[in-house]
């Protein structure tokens, strides 16, 4: 049978129509080759109009489809779909964007006709050289690695676990809790965290299919959206279990930075300066000292400088929760030493939130000693710690106390790194995974199927936390359902093994890692399960190896061919 | 200057290819490598080719140092270890371009280069292959006068502008001859493989070696001057999409360049595929279009395109423009094009083979004069300025 291609003009209301001289157009398309059928229409979008497309494709027995309407972002799938129903394979449709590309872009609508007339052509000449492609689903795997016991990962697991979904929370200690299992206070409402943990992990043994891997280490994630193979090891075992799961969500939390590595503030060379963590410690009823605050000497401090902001010059950001805990710290404090004096040093306060405000005034309430101070240093005094600062006016002080607690910039827990190598995903300046998009995605990653949250997105409170694990579940329930299956990119890359030399230029520019070596053969192969149809392989190619289904050469050259011509 | 290297004075008798032979004859039968990929000869004396010898005796027949290049030796490296190791070593005595290219191919993965000791000899250029073919034996009297006193006049056109003529970090060991004292040759290692030949034959590797370093040097500069002015001069008549066109209009499509060239390495070159074959109807439109259309089509896209896919990693060695029967200076041309692209990522290729192909790499910053000079915003800039 031969080639009937059906040309349709939309005049999208008057946008098209009071642009382009949709007559002059239709006039010099028809004749062409092939061409069966040159018609406009009002709106084709509209309800109205996909019905007359449908009617008119069968009307007129078309093989082909050229619609010279709006950008292909806004309708090609609008359109695809009309072709499904008319049993037209939706891939012999090419797109002609007079409105944005034409239209919008002249008031001569002579001049925009001349242009429309040339897209048309272009269009006419490629879309020839398109061929039927089927629609490809694939089997997903609805289970869920959860990497990071924390409560960062604790919270998502509860939410996923269900009936027909798995949930597996790996976590390298050999308890779940995270960080927040080691504070006795939580800002604002000075509640314990230990207790809140407790309840939480009580619960996921109440929900259903969650698979606590406590003291294992997540080895290897291979595989794609749907489809990842991970390799978990238990400390202290032989052997290894392979997981297979549909998502991973990474919730492996901060580590504080190692204060030795700033000599000025005397960490681990004077006997009473502390990092926050370590006053957390201390607080502890079940810590060393009985919850006890206690200097080295046993005694109980009579003064205590708490420093802020330590290494936030050389991090470059704000950790954005240290204030409102240091503030949590002077309470602390102040509940078991009422008569210590306390002094804040801080660069900037940085205390947001329809709480904190007021939680903030109380504490200053209670004769908390504020300090706004530069280039602070910490030295040994003859009897206490010195703890020198500039002021706010310039002017030099000195503090003498029993205790210094540092407040350290919070940063990548250290397995950011090696999680970030497996997975693949890009690390920011500041070394914490890259969002798949810095406001409008969040909580992914940009690799799909992998989600990044809590802290080890970036410095975070516990709430703020909870609802990024909140969201990430959410992107899974909606996105990975048992029993559906995962709709895949039908105009992905190929790669000829004729041609294919072997080079690998094509493997190393592949953003989804979507080509893999062929040892054997010696060539690239494409998973396209994977790929995205970018084409950069093709791009990169210079042997004309890899190509992307109806973007290869025979289609690109015709359509470029009628645009110069 | 770069720092001072050390190396080893080796005592040689004879010219410079008796004292490399005598070399790497002590090597094999100490047993620091299995074999030796190497020019020899040819039965009829009039041309060499490579030969991989294993035999210890063969050697003698052999020239590492010919007055031709009939066979980029990146092409036979490439061709034997394509499929990767064998653990047998191979010491492959090449040109430093040669060298070069090896390791651009094997970036490429054309070429493996575990079971391979790269091994060069100071450089004095190459004759022309029609040159030496109107009689060989006049054409190893002038190449062996020529070498002597370093004058590349008699020399490939590229080779009479080379600037990489010596030791590159492509080898593993390099045998220096320009600027060593008379019966010596300076070895000098440049990996642990090369290191590992000389302290097997109990070398030392101490010795000072700066009057080579200085003969190199003063040679280098003296060709990069040419180089520059060179390349001036053929900017000059080839810049611009209509003066290229002539360049290249004596071309007749043998694709000659294409298929000596080390570093083209497609198994089908895209140029001679069926994909660059059209409908009749198409070559009707374009002959409509300009009224006129040259049959075959594309030749200068075919330069080009060749221009695109491996000027990034064009060694300057010569072999297209030698293999041209038109006598096109494409050799020029293309050290030109390369020259000025490997500038712009600020890449030698062969330098290292830890060096990633610029094409594969993506560095945040790069090129931004290039974006900003072709954003939107300062087209606008331009216009309304």
């Amino acid at each position: 049978m031969g080639k009937r291609i059906g040309v349709y003009v939309c005049e999208c209301g008057t946008n098209i129509a009071d642009n382009v001289n949709i007559d002059r157009v239709i006039e010099a398309v028809s004749p062409l080759r092939d061409v069966a059928i040159v018609e406009k229409y009002g709106l084709l979008c509209s309800e109205a109009g996909k019905e007359f497309l449908k009617q008119s494709i069968k009307e007129h027995d078309l093989t082909h489809l050229v619609l010279a309407a709006c950008s292909p972002k806004q309708h090609e799938m609008t359109f695809m779909n009309v072709c499904q129903e008319a049993s037209l394979n939706p891939y012999l449709l090419q797109m002609v964007n007079i409105r944005e590309q034409c239209a919008w872009v002249t008031s001569d609508k002579e001049e925009a006709a001349e242009k429309a007339i040339r897209q048309i052509r272009a269009a006419i000449s490629r879309v020839r050289w398109h061929v039927s492609l089927e629609k490809k689903e694939m089997d997903v795997c609805p289970d869920v690695l959860v990497i990071g016991g924390g409560i960062a990962g604790i919270k998502a697991s509860q939410l996923l676990g269900s009936p027909d979904r798995r949930v597996y929370l790996v976590e390298k200690s050999s308890s779940l809790g995270g960080k927040v299992k080691g504070f006795d206070k939580l800002f604002t409402a000075m509640d314990s965290g230990s207790a809140l943990i407790e309840k939480e992990v009580k619960s996921l043994l109440g929900a259903q299919n969650i698979e606590e891997l406590t003291d294992s280490e997540v080895e290897q994630i291979l595989g794609f959206f749907g489809n990842f193979e991970a390799r978990v090891a238990k400390k202290g075992e032989n052997g290894e279990r392979n997981l297979s799961v549909g998502a991973v969500i990474l919730a492996t939390g901060f580590d504080l930075m190692d204060p030795t590595g700033l000599p000025q503030y005397g960490y681990g060379k004077l006997d009473d300066v502390y990092t926050s963590l370590e006053f957390e410690q201390m607080n502890m009823p079940s810590g060393p000292s009985g919850g006890k605050i206690l200097l080295k000497n046993g005694k109980t401090p009579e003064s205590v400088a708490i420093i802020h902001c330590v290494g936030r010059e050389e991090k470059g950001y704000c950790s954005r929760v240290c204030c409102v805990y240091s503030l949590k710290f002077a309470r602390m404090l102040k509940s078991q030493l009422p008569d210590a004096k306390i002094s804040q040093l801080y660069s900037d306060l940085c205390i947001p939130g329809k709480s904190y405000q007021k939680f903030y005034e109380e504490t200053k309430d209670l004769g908390i000693n504020f300090v706004r101070a530069a280039k602070t240093t910490v030295t040994q005094n003859t009897k206490a710690v010195a703890v020198k600062y500039e002021a706010e006016n310039g002017s030099k002080g000195e503090l003498a106390v029993d205790m210094v607690i540092l407040v350290p910039a919070m940063e990548p827990s250290g397995d950011t790194n090696r999680f970030a190598e497996m997975l693949g995903i890009p690390l920011d300046e500041e070394g914490f995974p890259v969002a798949e998009h810095r406001l409008l995605g969040p909580v992914a990653s940009s690799v799909e199927g992998v989600f990044v949250v809590g802290c080890a997105q970036g410095p975070k409170n516990i709430s703020e936390t909870i609802v990024q694990s909140e969201a990430a579940a959410g992107k899974i329930l909606s996105s990975l359902v048992p029993g559906r299956k995962l709709e895949l990119e039908v105009r992905t890359s190929e790669i000829s093994e004729t041609f294919c030399t072997g080079c690998k230029m094509c493997i190393s520019v592949c953003p989804y890692s979507a080509i893999s070596f062929d040892e054997v053969r010696r060539i690239a192969v494409v998973n396209e399960a994977l790929c995205h149809g970018c084409g950069v392989c093709a791009a990169t190619c210079p042997s004309g190896a890899a190509s992307v289904k109806n973007f290869g050469f025979p289609q690109i050259y015709q359509e470029v061919v009628e645009l110069v011509r | 200057m770069t720092p001072t290297r050390k190396g080893t004075i080796y005592l040689s008798e004879g010219d410079v290819e008796k004292g490399v032979l005598d070399f790497m004859k002590q090597a094999l039968s100490q047993g620091c490598f299995d074999a030796v990929l190497i020019p020899t000869r040819v039965s009829a004396g009039d041309s060499v080719a490579y030969s991989l010898i294993r035999d210890e005796a063969l050697l003698e027949g052999a020239s590492p140092l010919p007055p031709i290049m009939p066979v980029q030796g990146a092409r036979a490296i490439s061709s034997i270890t394509r499929r990767g190791k064998r653990n047998k070593i191979i010491a492959a005595v090449v040109r430093p371009c040669e060298a070069r290219a090896t390791v651009e191919l094997a970036k490429l993965g054309q070429a493996n280069l575990e079971d391979i000791i790269l091994v060069t000899v100071d450089c004095p250029g190459v004759m022309p292959l029609a040159d030496y073919f109107r009689s060989a034996e006049d054409g190893d009297k002038t190449f062996r006068d020529a070498s002597e006193t370093w004058d590349s006049e008699p020399m490939r056109p590229v080779c009479s502008i080379c600037d990489k003529f010596s030791a590159s970090g492509a080898e593993d060991l390099h045998i220096g001859t320009l600027g060593a004292k008379s019966g010596t040759m300076v070895l000098i290692p440049s990996s642990g493989k090369g290191e590992s030949v000389l302290s097997k034959l109990g070398l030392s590797m101490e010795d000072d070696i700066s009057s080579w370093e200085g003969g190199v040097e003063r040679l280098t500069q003296e060709r990069k001057q040419k180089r520059n002015e060179s390349h001036n001069g053929l900017r000059s008549e080839i810049e611009g999409i209509d003066r290229l066109l002539e360049s290249f209009s004596r071309c007749i499509n043998c694709h000659n360049c294409m298929r000596v060239c080390p570093i083209c390495y497609c198994r089908q070159c895209y140029f001679d595929s069926d994909k660059m074959k059209f409908n009749f109807e198409d070559y009707l439109t374009r002959a409509r279009v300009r009224g006129v259309l040259k049959v075959p089509t594309d030749t200068l896209l075919f330069h080009i395109g060749r221009m695109l896919h491996m000027s990034l990693s064009c060694v300057s060695c010569g072999m297209c423009e030698d293999a041209c029967p038109m006598n096109i200076s494409v050799g020029q041309i293309f050290s030109l094009v390369g020259d000025r692209n490997q500038e712009a990522f600020s890449y030698v290729p062969g330098r290292s083979i830890d060096e990633a192909l610029p094409l594969t790499t993506f560095e945040q910053g790069e090129f931004q004069e290039v974006e900003q000079s072709h954003s939107v915003f300062s087209v606008k800039e331009k216009q309304n300025g």
